[in-house]
């Protein structure tokens, strides 16, 4: 009894060291284990935060992303192999369908190695666009580092940490660094971004950085031979399906190397020596892709009738209610952070909003934090309002889908009906009713006051016309 | 010391910038055009590394703007593997590059025409920011200057160019519903004014019958005749009103229909009798 009481804590504390709120399943393709090395600061991170790290060649048998229909891991990570191709085990469509299964991607490149096809048409099916060849190199002549090679090939970018793109966008990336931080991105690919709302970049090139091919366009650069140029370059790019899986694009896996965690590099327009940001980097990017940042979650969703002094206001989540109703709607989110579920603040600039929809939106209103329900773990939003003068199937919709935050998109379904007959105000209460219903009571005095002639009338003297018309 | 340290230090931040001013991109013969296709007004500039032009160019549907200048690495003649005009939209800070054809000595030239630009370019509102940038490989420090700015000049009879923006994932105007008006009531003087003609017509109707002989003289002789029937006949006409009073106020046709049923049936078994009484009355010659 004691024993297994200890084995389901054990399972216990292992399901809770398990970081990301899609499992801990981590696959990791390397060329051979000998690579493994040069990335041990990373995936020791990677361990330590609680991941289950499997190691496999794109060659090897017993590769299998699917096993009965089931994912074999959560998470992949692809480090640059100097194959051609990957393999039957990971072809695009396999690709596509793990992140179909809610698998995410963390794929690396390598200026030096040309992408395997696999990924470069995984790439593209989701509109990222490599470079000719599946090969090229970023420089910028203007933001390398001065140190050693890199001082005269100027293949070592040192950027700023990544700040958001947008006002309205959370930032995951460089929150906490300061101002004199840089990221180091050596020898690096550079992908532009088709037009795809699912797709953003973490770290765009400067806009003096260019893209080229080192092994053809070594003399001239022509005006056909630049693949990207500018902040069109993304060096560093996300990308999150509508189930929210996640993939990201490192252009240079160099970044994540141990050489490049905490090195000290010396930009090309002078100054000391800086410290690179690159583990902070590199944990906050597996983090993200992994699922450690930036998932949401709903906890419970409650709308009831806000009328004062009526019994039905006490009712949670009824199933009809009248036009012109005044209802309230609180919705509770959770947001994921590295280890547990903390309050969801949504970020500045931004709103959650909530849609009254009957086809279209009849109301779209933005969602306001409900200290008195909210807690450490949960945040509670909510909104007041009337329902619109039209009866009808109307849902209460939240779609809150925000780049680098997974989706959130919740339907209930309500009646509004019209009002009943008594439900409106009396005539006698409308001032324009009152000459028709004096009508009517006049009517009715009449029509007694005729009984009463008709009945009881005595004749008439003699002269009086009506008299004479007697039978 | 500390003199002889800061002027050691001042000396080697002078030695600093003329190394740096000994190899850097820069570029000579700088010129710029804008070529109407139809032969006339072309525009001809003079570019400097230094100054930017003061006012920008413009650059219509048909023209072509050429740039023709010569990069030169400290001094010399040379190709940078980096030899771009990068426009710039101020609005949005959107840049394209456009790569200069550039020879062995430095010459570079470039051409660009409506078709080259993006389509946010040609329906910018403010003018573009041009920048030439040099730059090369090795110890050389790279060019970056502003150059000068171009106006769109948009062909008024061709369509205008379209520019719709991609879907982007962000907060979505607000919409609140507009509900229709509440029904109005015209002022209540109106409405008054009305009421008492119409409670007027009563008052009117009885003298009209007063003054025409109607009165209600027998009524104590068909007391007197049929009390019970004549009491229950007209008091069951006022309790019918009275029932239509109470289904207008607060009960609902289930609670009348009986009602109305019993009142009706009491109408009509007294009613009988009354109105035989007052036919009686009427054979009599008394009405």
């Amino acid at each position: 009894m004691r024993l297994s009481l200890s084995f389901a804590a054990a399972l216990f504390a292992a399901a809770v060291s398990a970081v990301s709120t899609t499992g801990n399943r981590l696959l990791v393709i390397l060329d051979d284990d000998g690579d493994k090395h040069v990335y041990s600061k990373f995936l020791g991170d990677l361990k330590s935060r609680g991941f289950d790290l499997s190691f496999k060649t794109p060659k090897s048998d017993s590769l299998s992303l699917f096993h009965l229909g089931e994912r074999s891991y959560d998470h992949i990570i692809f480090f640059p192999t100097k194959t051609k191709g990957l393999g039957p085990n990971l072809t695009p469509n396999l690709l596509v369908d793990f992140l179909n299964a809610q698998g995410n991607i963390l794929v690396t490149l390598h200026s030096n190695v040309a992408a395997p096809t696999s990924l470069a048409a995984l790439l593209a099916e989701l509109d990222i666009q490599l470079p000719a060849d599946r090969a090229g190199l970023v420089v910028d002549h203007f933001h390398h580092a001065a140190d050693n090679s890199s001082a005269s090939a100027h293949d070592v970018l040192l950027l700023p940490p990544p700040k958001p793109v947008r006002s309205d966008v959370k930032d995951f990336f460089s929150a906490g660094a300061g101002p004199d931080d840089v990221l180091a991105f050596p020898r690096g690919m550079g992908a532009t971004l088709g037009a795809s709302a699912l797709l953003n970049p973490i770290v765009r090139a400067p806009a003096t950085a260019y893209s080229y091919n080192p092994k053809e366009q070594v003399g001239a650069l022509t005006a056909d031979d630049v693949f990207a140029a500018g902040t069109q370059l993304s060096l560093v790019s996300a990308f999150q399906a509508r189930n929210s899986a996640r993939l990201a694009l490192v252009g240079a896996a160099e970044m994540l190397q141990d050489a490049w965690f905490d090195a000290e590099v010396t930009a090309a327009a002078g100054g000391s020596k800086k410290k690179t940001l690159n583990r902070e980097f590199a944990k906050r990017l597996s983090g993200w892709t992994f699922q450690e940042l930036g998932v949401l979650r709903t906890n419970w969703i409650e709308h009831r009738l806000d009328e004062p002094g009526d019994a039905r206001s006490n009712e949670t989540n009824p199933n009809i209610y009248r036009i012109k109703n005044n209802v309230q709607y609180t919705i509770s989110l959770s947001e994921y952070a590295w280890d547990s579920w903390t309050a969801f603040a949504v970020p500045d600039n931004d709103d959650l909003q909530l849609e009254f929809t009957m086809l279209s939106p009849f109301h779209r209103l933005p969602l306001s934090w409900d200290t008195s329900r909210s807690s450490e773990a949960a945040s509670a939003y909510t909104a007041h309002f009337r329902l619109p003068d039209q009866h009808g199937i109307f849902n209460f919709r939240v779609n809150y889908k925000r780049p680098f935050l997974s989706n959130i998109d919740e339907k209930n379904t309500v009646s509004v009906r019209h009002m009943a007959h008594n439900e409106w105000p009396r005539s006698f209460v409308i001032s324009g009713a009152w000459p028709w219903i004096a009508g009517v009571a006049v009517t009715v005095a009449g029509w007694l006051a005729f009984c009463a002639v008709w009945m009881y009338s005595a004749p008439a003297k003699q002269g009086v016309r009506g008299d004479k018309k007697t039978r | 010391m500390r003199l002889t340290r800061s002027i050691a230090s001042a000396l080697l931040l002078f030695s600093a910038g003329v190394a740096q001013a000994a190899s850097a991109w820069s570029f000579d013969d700088g010129s710029l055009q804008v070529v109407a296709k139809k032969s006339g007004d072309n525009v001809k500039e003079k570019l400097n590394s230094k100054t930017p032009l003061a006012n920008p160019v413009t650059l219509g549907s048909l023209d072509t703007l050429k740039l023709g200048l010569t990069a030169k690495d400290n001094g010399n003649g040379k190709r940078p593997h980096q030899a771009f005009l990068v426009l710039q939209e101020q609005d949005s800070g959107l840049e394209a590059p456009f790569p200069m054809m550039v020879k062995e000595n430095g010459k570079a030239v470039l051409q660009i025409t409506h078709k080259d630009l993006p389509m946010q370019f040609l329906v910018a509102k403010k003018p573009l920011k041009a920048s030439i940038v040099l730059a090369s490989f090795g110890a050389s420090q790279g060019l970056n200057a502003p150059a000068f700015e171009v106006k769109i000049g948009i062909d008024p009879n061709a369509p205008a160019p379209t520019y719709e923006k991609p879907l982007r994932y962000g907060k979505q105007p607000e919409i609140h519903h507009i509900f229709r008006p509440d029904p109005k009531s015209p002022p209540k003087v109106v409405s008054l004014f009305f009421t008492l003609l119409v409670v007027a017509a009563l008052p009117a109707l009885l003298i009209g019958w007063a003054i025409l002989g109607g009165n209600v003289k027998h009524l104590s002789t068909a007391l007197s005749r049929a009390p019970l029937s004549h009491a229950t006949f007209f008091g069951s006409i006022v309790a019918m009103e009275f029932v239509f009073f109470l289904y207008y106020t607060t009960w609902n046709l289930f609670q009348v229909l009986p009602v109305m049923a019993a009142v009706a049936a009491v109408t009509v078994l007294s009613g009988t009798k009354a109105l035989g009484e007052v036919q009686a009355r009427r054979l009599a010659g008394d009405r």
